[in-house]
């Protein structure tokens, strides 16, 4: 089976449209890191316009999943789809994003802008992520956070429709944390797509839409923050995890790996 | 926009060749060096300023052309900013294109800044006139030395093509460090010394060995040098490469090496 990727047009009314708006489809993924199979046959949609959160355990295939979505890296087979109209339909956040260490924040993020059709403020996307203060130090003398905020601003460039943030808060102090959460928050109200992997069950309790809970490159649970709670039994979101990616315990719990399994906002 | 993406991405090549303290200082190092070789001793002629430049350009200028690219698309790699520019749409040839292009006006403007450096040397310093080495019946003249700054010129395109091809090729720093330096030697010393060796083993016509001599790009510089500089006007260097096959020697490793690494850094 071949791989295949492709994006579509919400706006065509030539095309048949879902019930569901759906900003992501994935089908029949299958991805292997050499030998070992990463995803077989997975599938699975994120609903336009939500916060979808995918926790799990280290190794679970998280990074994978959003790499896969962002066009970062090929399936071996399967497809998939993100739906969106203009030149740049995916933002993406490395989890350890690296940049030209010589540069200035405001030339990097310039020089992403010079790669998007149309003209893009260079001063409205670094005040949109609060890098507007650091915007003439180099990049080489940013800390951590600031780093990862300059990949955000990288990330929606172009105002695509879905952005996918591998672990924007991984290794932050408290107080950068709560930045960058802010920044995400924000950029949900804007009505933008975001696909985000994180251990942080906090951030997830806050601000997910909707959660899917990855194990081995299974997809054993989806549902909302309370749905998990409640199908697990769980009284505490990270109860719940802990309990939906157990060995032997996810049988019969997950909520749905389907398309239509999504929970909306 | 394509032309727009090409142009943003050279740009900012261009930029971090001279943000980069190492690059700069070589490039001042590549200045001193050619302008040392002719001001140490200052030739009395463009034609012997040339003659003089020739051997220690066929060193400088590879080193030069490999500090500059070795690392361009491998620290594109290493930083994932290959991956990222996945989310942008920018196709990877064009990125290498731009990338190429950025690099090779920076490069080239260091090589002809220090060519320039060593050609005052003859205004101020030198009486033209006929020298020992215009043996073959050519008069001096800037023109000539004109002709050696532009073959110097291809040859550097052509090493900056062969050390992004090696940037594309490599995944870490080290390995990357490691065959741009073979590289360097290969291009400099290797390639001729293979030709050579396998040449003088087969023992073939003399017309053969300066035929295969011309595919390595250093003694297809050389003979081109010899023929549109030292030699001009139809006159023939017993031994020396074809010219047509010189050229299109350069020509092939310049294209094959860029078309390769377009390749490669989509892997």
């Amino acid at each position: 089976m071949m791989s295949e990727r492709s994006t579509t047009d919400p706006t065509d009314a030539s095309t048949e449209q879902p019930a569901r708006s759906t900003a992501v489809t994935v089908e029949g993924l299958d991805y292997a890191h050499g030998d070992v199979s990463v995803f077989a046959d997975l599938s699975v949609g994120v609903d336009a316009g939500s916060v979808t959160c995918v926790v799990g355990p280290n190794g679970s295939g998280k990074s994978t999943l959003l790499a896969l979505v962002a066009n970062v890296l090929e399936p071996d087979a399967g497809t998939v789809t993100v739906a969106g109209a203009g030149d740049r339909t995916v933002g993406y956040l490395a989890q350890r994003p690296e940049f030209r260490p010589q540069f200035t924040v405001r030339r990097t993020v310039a020089f992403y802008c010079s790669l998007v059709a149309g003209s893009h403020d260079v001063d409205a996307v670094l005040d949109r992520v609060g890098l507007t203060p650091v915007a003439d130090r180099r990049v080489g003398a940013l800390s951590g956070g600031m780093v990862r905020l300059l990949g955000i601003a990288q990330a929606v460039v172009g105002d695509p429709p879905v952005l996918v943030l591998d672990e924007p808060s991984s290794g932050l102090d408290p107080e950068m944390t709560r930045h960058v959460a802010a920044v995400v928050t924000d950029l949900a109200a804007s009505g933008q797509t975001i696909l985000v992997s994180t251990h942080d069950l906090h951030l997830v309790d806050r601000f997910a839409d909707r959660v899917l809970v990855l194990d081995r490159g299974e997809l054993r649970a989806t549902g909302s923050p309370a749905d998990l709670r409640a199908t697990a039994g769980a009284d505490t979101l990270d109860g719940a995890i802990a309990a939906l990616t157990r060995d032997g315990n996810s049988d019969g719990v997950a909520v749905s790996a389907g398309l239509d399994g999504g929970v909306s906002r | 926009m394509i032309r727009e993406h090409v142009l943003a991405i050279a740009q900012r090549e261009f930029e971090t060749v001279f943000r980069t303290r190492l690059l700069v200082l070589l490039s001042v190092g590549f200045v001193g060096l050619v302008a040392g070789v002719a001001w140490l001793d200052p030739p009395p002629a463009y034609l012997a300023l040339s003659f003089d430049l020739l051997t220690p350009l066929e060193t400088l200028v590879p080193v030069l052309a490999f500090a500059f690219g070795y690392r361009s698309l491998l620290g594109d790699r290493e930083r994932g900013e290959l991956a990222r520019l996945r989310t942008y749409p920018v196709d990877y040839r064009l990125y290498v294109l731009g990338v190429y292009v950025g690099r090779a006006v920076a490069l080239l403007g260091v090589v002809l800044v220090g060519l320039a450096v060593a050609a005052l040397v003859v205004p101020l310093t030198g009486t033209e006139s006929l020298t020992a080495v215009a043996t073959f019946g050519t008069a001096d003249s800037p023109t000539l030395f004109l002709r050696f700054v532009v073959l110097t010129a291809a040859f550097a395109l052509v090493a900056l093509a062969l050390a992004l091809l090696v940037s594309a090729a490599v995944r870490s720093t080290w390995n990357g460090l490691a065959l741009a330096t073979g590289a360097v030697l290969a291009l400099v010393v290797g390639i001729d010394g293979a030709l050579v060796g396998a040449i003088t083993a087969t023992l073939p016509a003399p017309d053969l060995t300066a035929s295969l001599l011309a595919f390595s790009p250093t003694s297809a510089y050389r003979g081109l040098a010899f023929a549109f500089v030292f030699a001009p006007g139809g006159v023939t260097v017993p031994g020396g490469p074809p010219t047509v096959i010189s050229s299109l020697a350069l020509c092939g490793w310049f294209l094959g090496a860029l078309v390769l690494a377009g390749a490669l850094v989509r892997r």
